[in-house]
C-alpha cells in the first residue's frame, strides 16, 4: 500500500513529488498551487505530481526541507488562488476526424460539436510543446481513443481531442490526438506579452464561429 | 562583431539555457554538453548568464573585429589560428584574424567562447536559441553578431581544462524504479548502449538490450534533462538540452549533470556505460567541476 504524496530525487538537482497516481482535477489543481510556490527554481506541474528543480548553488537539505513545509501548508492555502481567467478560443469543426470521433461516440457531427463547445474546460497543466495546454474534461459522451498510427504532421492550430482531453497544436508537429477543428489564434508567441494564449489554471472555452 | 565565414551546419547561440517558462512548454534550451560550454566560458572569464556559440558540423571559421581571449572546447577538436593551437585552452586572436575550428566524426557538439560572449538578442530572458519555434536560427556564412565587453586580454591566454569523454556515464537510480522489475535495472546499469543515428539536441536516442518497463500507463510529468526516458519498447532516450517539458515514458534514472555532456558526444554507433551513484555522490562531483571551473 502506497502513502501519498511520495518525493523522490530526480537527478540531484530535482525532486519527483507524486501526489497520488490516479488523475483528478483537486490533484492537478493542487500540483498547480505546489509549482506556484516552489522558489528555488523551476517547477512544472502534471496530472498528479510537480517536479521541483533547484539552483545548484542551494543546498540540498534545505531545498529537502522546503519541499516538505511546502507539503504540509499548501493545501490550507491553495483556495487563496486568484479566480482562474477565462480564454476563449475561436474555431472551426472542420478537423479531419471529425466524422470519425462523432461515429465512435454514436452522436451526430452537430451533438459532437454542441458538447466540445458546450462546456468549460481547465487548463490542468503546459507542456509537449510550448503553448500546448491540456485541457479537460470532455463530457464523457464524447469518446475518443489515440490514433493507432499518429500522424508525422499535424498542422499548427488544429483542435484534438483524445481519452476525455482537448488542446491546440500550437505548431506543426507529430501527434497522435484525433483532430475535430482548427484554429487561427497563435497559442505561443515569444514576442507577445503573455507569450502563451492559455496559462495552466485557466478556464478555456472553444467558440465556433 | 564576430563574423561568421563557414558557419557548420546547424550552429546556434547558447547561454546556460531558459529556466523560467518550463511550465509555458518551452524546453530550457542551452548547451548540449554543459560542462564543455561551461569551461570554454570559465576560460575566457565569461559570467554565468553570457552566450557563446555551439557549432554544429565542421569546419566552423570565424573571425573578430577587435582583439578577445577566445577558447574552444568539445570532443577531439582542434583551433588554428596561423598555427595549430590546442582546443580547451584559451588563445588569444586578434582583430580580423581568422580562426578554424576543426573536428572530427566524433565532435557533435563544439563551443566557442569568446571573452565578454556573444550579445545577441534576449528573447523570454536567455539567449539561448530554440530555433524549432523561432527563437534564434542557425548561423549562416555572413552573420555578424554583437559582443559584450571583453571580460579577459591577452595575459589570460594559455589557461587550459582538462578534460576526458568517458564511456562511463554516472546517473542516479530512478525517480520512477518501481516501474521497472530489479533485474531490468541491473541490466540497464551493466550492460553497453549504442547511440544511434537519430540522436539530436533532444534526446540521445540508445540501442541495445531491452530494458522495457512493466506494463501500465504513465500519466505525464515533469522531465529534467538526463532523464533516461523508456518507451514501450525498452529503447532509452536520454533527455537533452531541447527535451519536452513533460513526458509519459517511465524515467528509470538520470544522468547526472557532471556527465550530461558524455552521453550528447557520444557519436552514432559508439557505445557507452552506465554506473549507478547516489544523490550524494552525484552533488559531490557537481561541487568539484564548480571548483574546476572557478578556478580556471
Amino acid at each position: 500500500m502506497r502513502t501519498w504524496p511520495r518525493v523522490t530525487p530526480f537527478g540531484e538537482f530535482a525532486f519527483l513529488v507524486e501526489l497520488g497516481d490516479t488523475f483528478d482535477d483537486a490533484l492537478a489543481a493542487r500540483a498547480q498551487a505546489i509549482a506556484d510556490r516552489w522558489d528555488l527554481g523551476p517547477g512544472i506541474p502534471a496530472y498528479t505530481s510537480v517536479v521541483l528543480s533547484f539552483d545548484a548553488s542551494v543546498d540540498v537539505d534545505r531545498a529537502e526541507d522546503r519541499v516538505a513545509r511546502l507539503l504540509r501548508t499548501e493545501g490550507s492555502q491553495a483556495a487563496a488562488r486568484a479566480p482562474a481567467r477565462l480564454v476563449e478560443i475561436p474555431m472551426r469543426y472542420d478537423g479531419p476526424d471529425l466524422a470519425d470521433v462523432a461515429a465512435m461516440s454514436k452522436l451526430s457531427i452537430d451533438e459532437l460539436i454542441g458538447l466540445h463547445s458546450g462546456r468549460e474546460y481547465v487548463a490542468y497543466f503546459l507542456g509537449f510543446l510550448p503553448g500546448w495546454a491540456y485541457c479537460g474534461r470532455l463530457d464523457p459522451r464524447v469518446l475518443a481513443t489515440r490514433l493507432e498510427r499518429p500522424r508525422e504532421h499535424v498542422p499548427a492550430g488544429s483542435v484534438g481531442v483524445v481519452d476525455g482531453q482537448t488542446g491546440v497544436y500550437p505548431y506543426r508537429s507529430p501527434g497522435g490526438w484525433r483532430l475535430i477543428g482548427s484554429t487561427d489564434e497563435v497559442m505561443f508567441d515569444p514576442a507577445r506579452e503573455r507569450p502563451s494564449l492559455i496559462s495552466p489554471g485557466d478556464r478555456v472555452r472553444f467558440v465556433p464561429r | 562583431m564576430i563574423r561568421i565565414e563557414a558557419p557548420g551546419i546547424a550552429s546556434t547561440v547558447q547561454d546556460v539555457g531558459r529556466t523560467r517558462h518550463v511550465r509555458f512548454g518551452v524546453p530550457t534550451s542551452g548547451p548540449a554538453d554543459p560542462f564543455a560550454f561551461r569551461a570554454a566560458q570559465a576560460l575566457v572569464g565569461n559570467a554565468a548568464a553570457d552566450a557563446a556559440i555551439e557549432v554544429i558540423g565542421m569546419p566552423f571559421t570565424f573571425r573578430c573585429d577587435t582583439s578577445r581571449l577566445v577558447a574552444v572546447t568539445g570532443r577531439e577538436v582542434t583551433v588554428t589560428v596561423r598555427d595549430r593551437l590546442p582546443s580547451w585552452t584559451s588563445f588569444f586572436v586578434r582583430a580580423g584574424q581568422l580562426v578554424r575550428v576543426n573536428g572530427t566524426e566524433r565532435s557533435r557538439y563544439t563551443y566557442v567562447a569568446v571573452s565578454g560572449g556573444i550579445a545577441s538578442e534576449v528573447v523570454l530572458g536567455s539567449r539561448a536559441a530554440y530555433p524549432r519555434i523561432g527563437i534564434g536560427r542557425a548561423l549562416r556564412a555572413g552573420d555578424s553578431l554583437p559582443l559584450g565587453a571583453a571580460r579577459r586580454g591577452a595575459e589570460d591566454a594559455g589557461a587550459s581544462i582538462e578534460h576526458e569523454y568517458d564511456e562511463r556515464v554516472a546517473a542516479v537510480a530512478g525517480p520512477h524504479l518501481d516501474r521497472f522489475e530489479a533485474a531490468v535495472v541491473s541490466r540497464f546499469f551493466s550492460e553497453p548502449f549504442a547511440m544511434s543515428a537519430q540522436s539530436d539536441r533532444q534526446g540521445a536516442r540508445l540501442d541495445g538490450v531491452a530494458i522495457a518497463p512493466k506494463p501500465g500507463e504513465l500519466l505525464s510529468c515533469g522531465v529534467v534533462t538526463g532523464a533516461v526516458q523508456v518507451p514501450r519498447g525498452g529503447q532509452p532516450i536520454v533527455a537533452l538540452a531541447d527535451h519536452g517539458t513533460t513526458g509519459g515514458y517511465p524515467v528509470i534514472a538520470t544522468v547526472v549533470s557532471a556527465d550530461i555532456g558524455l552521453v550528447a558526444q557520444r557519436a552514432p554507433g559508439e557505445t557507452l556505460r552506465f554506473y549507478r551513484v547516489e544523490r550524494d555522490e552525484a552533488l559531490r562531483r557537481a561541487r568539484e567541476r564548480d571548483v574546476v571551473l572557478a578556478t580556471a
